[in-house]
């Protein structure tokens, strides 16, 4: 029974920045993405936008910054409707920040990119090739003002797209999944440069942590309506609200050993703590990489020295900062590329001819399913590669309800892939790579754009696989959850080779190799603080039906009472007092198991002369 | 009037003909390729925080030039190249165009893969024509083993390297065009000229698009590559790669609509900042008449000299 809409401090409607009165908004297709919107935003305030992929979130913040035009209701700006010249007059004040920062970064280099809002400003072409070079020195690439965009790394192009808003000076920040797909170490940069921004922030992101770290108001959508709206600590504190919008993270937050069933890896002490030279005769590896290089048409060396063993059955997780080398490994295990050196799989040395078979045998889930999904049907998508296997219809179609199953995708046979939530089409290309029982899978950034009930999700589907796994990611709850054994990548080279354990102890590591967790750690600490969950009994005001007699009349209508038992919630402990008062300072939600029969006072205001028999 | 000269020839002679000048073009081609390769691989060592032109190249007479002039001048020039009739006026046009090269210095290994772009088709120019060519009066036939319908014609020959002579030139003349000022820059100069503004943003656009739109198409043939895709002649292949391009389009369309609106959320309102301040100056003036009237010589050698 937690108490939906219930708003922190709101700001008066003179004080409000942003105001949205009764908001609706229908695509041209007739989906309906947002509903009675009613939302207040003051100056300075710093909201995290959440809820499930397709809820709404970045159809609202399109709304705040006047790119889409409500098709009922009001978005005011500063007291007046967001449209016309009052939004060609304001829109410079608000910045988008898009999820793909290939979106944004539009112009020939990355000076020209960042003075482009400034020239619309109408800042001469010198006053903003100023403001733009003191922009690219704050997101420290500045030292990169003439390159094009397209010669730079994601994390970089991120920061870059960031420069070219800051360089407008605006009054509001909209952040549409502003870590997604960078690494830790980028993911703190970009922390660090938000913290600075002093203007209104609005982010959308499935991080909770990240958001935890940078806001302070929470508002949460769920099918384009507003469920609730309050502080960021009440929001990560209340794991039941969370996992009624398919928000609930905290199965990251609690670090056991590996949950799932490993017990067809290897034991721990047969795997490598440094990476030494692996030893092909033995013929167990799966994998065997000895002295491997690559280097690209460019002349950029990729990979260098890479020696590597997997055996069947093992987990193995890479991790690595951006351009560490990690997916150019992965396309060459794929046999997309060929570099120098030598690679076996299964015992067999991987020529010209036989590195063209290796998909019969590798499967591998790329970070952007969209690349791997092309056809026109669910159906037709996971058969593409079971044809290419030479499979007969019957055996296609058995093959195709099993891993629809294997991924909780059924009935979705005829569904359109395209039309399909992130989510969805994240599990739709691996039921695809699935269908063709690969022996090795290879996973790449699986967790990317998905929310915490689509991460959760897959996560049991990862579990219950019994297949040789290669994890390259950034999360370190999937990487701890999923392998026993992590090869750290920098620069083209495996720097350790240890037990995944060891690694998620190792501090020296994450510096060593640009990775930075320390803020994450400390905020997942301070949210399990803030989520500990314990038996308590206090009173309670609770609405109950239940048929009972007034006088000769016997019906059942809700009633208010008071009483007192004892029953699990998650909540705050103020400053780690032990025995602290647990009388209730909001509304949860929670059983009342033997309500119906149990004795209470029905004497509340507006009954007291009611005399009542209940059943 | 003289009539046409067959010279009979043994056939293996034609082998000869054929392969060696083959064979020695394409031992140049992979040599220029490694050697363009070589010189445009460290773009990582360069100080991006200075102009490309602002090194050393970047204060050559044609990096100064008025973007305008440049423009007329050279295709005013491309196009009397284009004109010549003669090998031996093409062949002069080819030094005069390495001389601006050298003028311009602008990188050598970007010549070279712009050449190595058009080596295909100047090519085939060499090999179809001779053979191809009607017989006039006059001309000397090369006959092998006595079959009379695979003559080949020395002036088919003579006129495929005139074509090839004045493809280089022009190709060697459009790098001092696009390299001696930013993208922007030119195009700006083509819509100053009367150019439509919009067509200017589509190929700046567009050239900024195309390594994302590579970039996609290569991560999404790759999806169906590991999936076993391999192209066949056969219905499967076409239909595959009918998907495939479909998605592909699709994709486009939708980032189109996302960086309209990228664009839109930071001002744009369907004019591009300008890039540079253009001045005409006299000795741009200048430097295009110089230009013009060595155009117009060539001309003259072609068509008064042969």
């Amino acid at each position: 029974m937690h108490e939906p809409l219930r708003p922190i401090q709101k700001p008066t409607l003179d004080a409000s920045l942003f105001s949205m009165r009764r908001v609706f908004y229908r695509y041209p297709d007739d989906i309906q993405a947002l509903s009675c919107i009613d939302l207040d935003i003051a100056g300075g305030d710093r909201i995290a936008l959440v809820g499930q992929n397709g809820s709404g979130k970045t159809t609202l913040i399109k709304q705040l910054c006047g790119l889409l035009l409500p098709t009922a209701g009001e978005v005011l700006y500063k007291g007046e409707q967001l449209k016309g010249e009052h939004l060609d007059r304001n829109r410079l004040e608000i910045g988008l920040l898009f999820q793909d920062p290939d979106d944004q970064l539009f112009s020939h280099t990355l000076l020209d990119d960042t003075a482009f809002g400034p020239r619309h400003q109408g800042l001469s072409r010198q006053d903003a090739e100023q403001t733009a070079r003191k922009s690219l020195q704050r997101v420290n690439l500045l030292d990169m003002a003439y390159k094009a965009p397209h010669n730079l790394s994601f994390g970089q192009k991120k920061r870059a797209a960031l420069a070219g808003l800051l360089a407008m000076q605006p009054n509001v920040l909209l952040l549409d999944e502003p870590t997604s797909n960078l690494d830790p170490h980028q993911e703190e940069v970009f922390l660090n440069l938000l913290r600075d921004f002093s203007g209104t922030l609005i982010c959308i992101s499935h991080n909770l942590i990240f958001l935890y770290e940078l806001c302070d108001r929470a508002v949460v959508l769920d099918r384009g309506r507003i469920q609730h709206d309050y502080t960021l600590r009440e929001l990560v504190s209340q794991r039941q609200s969370l996992r009624e919008h398919g928000l609930d993270f905290s199965f990251r937050l609690v670090h056991t050993a590996s949950s799932c069933d490993l017990a067809q890896s290897k034991p721990l002490d047969e795997l490598h703590r440094t990476p030494t030279l692996p030893d092909v005769s033995e013929g167990k590896s799966l994998v065997f990489l000895r002295d491997y290089h690559y280097r690209y048409p460019d002349g950029t060396l990729a990979l260098h020295g890479i020696n590597l063993s997997i055996q069947d059955g093992e987990r193995i997780s890479i991790v690595g900062e951006n351009g560490a080398g990690k997916t150019t490994l992965l396309s060459c295990l794929l046999g997309l590329r060929q570099g120098l050196g030598e690679f076996h799989f299964a015992g067999r040395l991987m020529t010209r001819r036989w590195r063209k078979t290796l998909w019969r045998r590798v499967g591998m889930v790329f970070q952007d399913c969209a690349d791997q999904l092309f056809c026109p049907s669910v159906r037709e998508e996971i058969t593409f590669g079971l044809h290419q296997l030479g499979y007969s219809r019957d055996e296609s179609r058995k093959r195709l309800t099993q891993v629809l199953a294997m991924v909780c995708l059924e009935g979705f046979e005829e569904r359109v892939p395209l039309h399909l939530s992130g989510g969805e089409r994240k599990r739709l290309a691996l039921a695809c790579v699935l269908a063709m029982e690969p022996k090795l899978l290879i996973l790449d950034e699986p967790t990317a754009g998905l929310d915490p009930q689509g991460e959760e999700l897959l996560l049991d589907i990862l579990c219950n696989l019994d297949v040789t796994l290669l994890l390259v990611s950034h999360d370190m709850f999937f990487v701890n959850k999923l392998t026993r054994r992590t090869l750290v990548m920098h620069r083209g080279r495996i720097l350790e080779d240890m037990p995944t354990h060891a690694f998620l102890q190792d501090e020296r590591l994450g510096n060593l190799n640009e990775l930075s967790y320390t803020y994450r750690r400390r905020s997942r600490s301070a949210i399990l603080t803030m989520q500990h969950e314990h038996e308590h009994s206090h009173l309670h005001q609770h609405l109950h039906t239940h048929q009972h007699r007034h006088g000769e009349v016997e019906h059942d209508h809700f009633h208010e009472h008071v009483h007192e038992h004892t029953h699990r919630f998650a909540h705050i402990h103020p400053e780690d007092e032990k025995n602290h008062d647990h009388m209730p300072r909001r509304y949860h939600d929670h059983d009342h198991p033997g309500y119906e029969v149990e004795d209470h006072d029905h004497d509340y205001p507006g009954h007291e002369n009611e005399t009542d028999d209940h059943h | 009037m003289a009539d046409v000269i067959n010279i009979q020839m043994p056939l293996w002679q034609l082998l000869l003909l054929l392969l060696i000048p083959l064979a020695a073009i394409t031992i140049m081609v992979v040599w220029l390729r490694r050697v363009a390769y070589k010189h445009s691989a460290p773009e990582e060592k360069r100080d991006w925080s200075v102009p490309p032109l602002a090194d050393g190249s970047g204060t050559s007479l044609l990096h100064c030039w008025d973007v305008r002039c440049k423009i007329v001048t050279i295709l005013v020039c491309s196009f009397a190249i284009a004109s010549l009739s003669h090998l031996e006026p093409a062949l002069v046009a080819i030094g005069v165009s390495l001389i601006i090269l050298v003028v311009a210095r602008v990188s050598f290994a970007k010549v070279l893969l712009r050449l190595l772009a058009i080596t295909g088709f100047v090519c085939m120019f060499l090999v179809v024509m001779p053979f191809s060519v009607p017989a006039h009066n006059g001309d000397t036939v090369l006959v092998f083993n006595g079959m009379d319908w695979l003559g080949f014609n020395l002036r088919g020959l003579r006129l495929a390297a005139t074509i090839a002579a004045k493809a280089i030139a022009i190709a060697v003349l459009m790098e001092p065009l696009l390299s001696t000022a930013p993208l922007p820059v030119t195009l700006h100069g083509l819509s100053r000229l009367g150019a439509p503004e919009m067509v200017g943003q589509m190929v700046l656009l567009s050239y900024r698009y195309l390594h994302v739109f590579r970039h996609e198409a290569w991560r999404m043939s790759s999806g169906m590559q590991v999936r076993g895709f391999r192209k066949r002649t056969d219905l499967a292949t076409l239909r595959a790669v009918g998907n495939f391009i479909g998605m592909l389009f699709v994709r486009s369309f939708e980032r189109t609509e996302r960086v309209f609106d990228a664009m839109r959320a930071r001002g744009y309102r369907g004019r591009f900042p300008e890039p540079a301040e253009l001045r005409l100056r006299t000795r741009d003036l200048l430097l295009a008449a110089v230009w013009l009237t060595a155009g117009a010589a060539l001309i003259a050698y072609d068509r008064i000299a042969w």
